[in-house]
């Protein structure tokens, strides 16, 4: 299945977190540690309540977590 | 070994990726195997001849044992898993599940409506109703089949609605 047109910089922003893991962040945003590793990987879109509750969690705008793929349009 | 270093293997240790099966993925891996051994049996002994596949009381009798005999199956794997399962996977489907989910009924609404279609067609042709019943039956099986095929393909190539 085609990736979709974003990426995103959760892994990052997990690590800088205080090492917060995919269950932790899973745990917060209400979705299972899969879910977390599927969009990571881009093997998920989210919802857009579910991609602000992750932004919400690292204190950051929505496009601080994903971006637009430049190559995408 | 730099601390930094240290923290990110601990982090990608903690985080096993998604090659680890969800509850939900291993449910749907149950089912797919469990239907297609309790019906490969049941469509094998009618094309092998079984009177269940003329008579209205053997075709009962063997659909009866073969569902139960699933049924059993699914639940008896069910309750294992579930047992086996983080208990923070058993709670409630995300919205991934339930995407993947909704996907995957709608893949499998065009087999069965497909499959119904045909079985219309196919019944002004024949007198009894038990080989229509089965071709019925066969219909939603593949239709089922093909939901939890939708599912398993979805969480492991990735869903995007």
């Amino acid at each position: 299945m085609a990736k979709p047109p974003f990426t995103n910089d959760i892994r990052t922003l997990r690590f800088l977190a205080g090492e917060m893991t995919q269950g932790d962040l899973g745990d917060r945003v209400g979705v299972t540690r899969q879910t977390i590793a599927a969009i990571e990987q881009g093997k998920y879109s989210p919802s857009l309540e579910v991609a602000f509750r992750i932004a919400r969690c690292f204190d950051k705008p929505l496009e601080a977590v994903f971006q637009w793929s430049d190559d995408a349009d | 070994m730099p601390a930094i270093l240290e923290s990110a293997r601990q982090l990608a240790g903690a985080d096993t990726g998604d090659l680890s099966m969800t509850f939900r993925e291993k449910t749907a891996w149950l089912n797919v195997i469990a239907m297609i051994a309790a019906y490969t049996v049941y469509f094998g002994l009618l094309l092998s001849g079984h009177p269940a596949g003329r008579d209205v009381f053997p075709m009962l009798w063997l659909f009866g044992a073969i569902a139960v005999a699933h049924a059993v199956t699914v639940i008896v794997g069910t309750v294992i898993l579930s047992a086996q399962a983080p208990k923070s996977e058993r709670v409630r489907a995300d919205e991934r599940d339930r995407a993947i989910a909704g996907g995957a009924a709608t893949t499998a609404y065009y087999v069965l409506l497909v499959g119904m279609m045909v079985v219309g067609v196919y019944m002004p042709f024949v007198d009894g109703g038990v080989r229509l019943a089965n071709c019925g039956l066969f219909a939603i099986v593949a239709a089922e089949l093909v939901n939890s095929i939708v599912v398993l393909l979805s969480y492991r190539r990735g869903w995007h609605g």
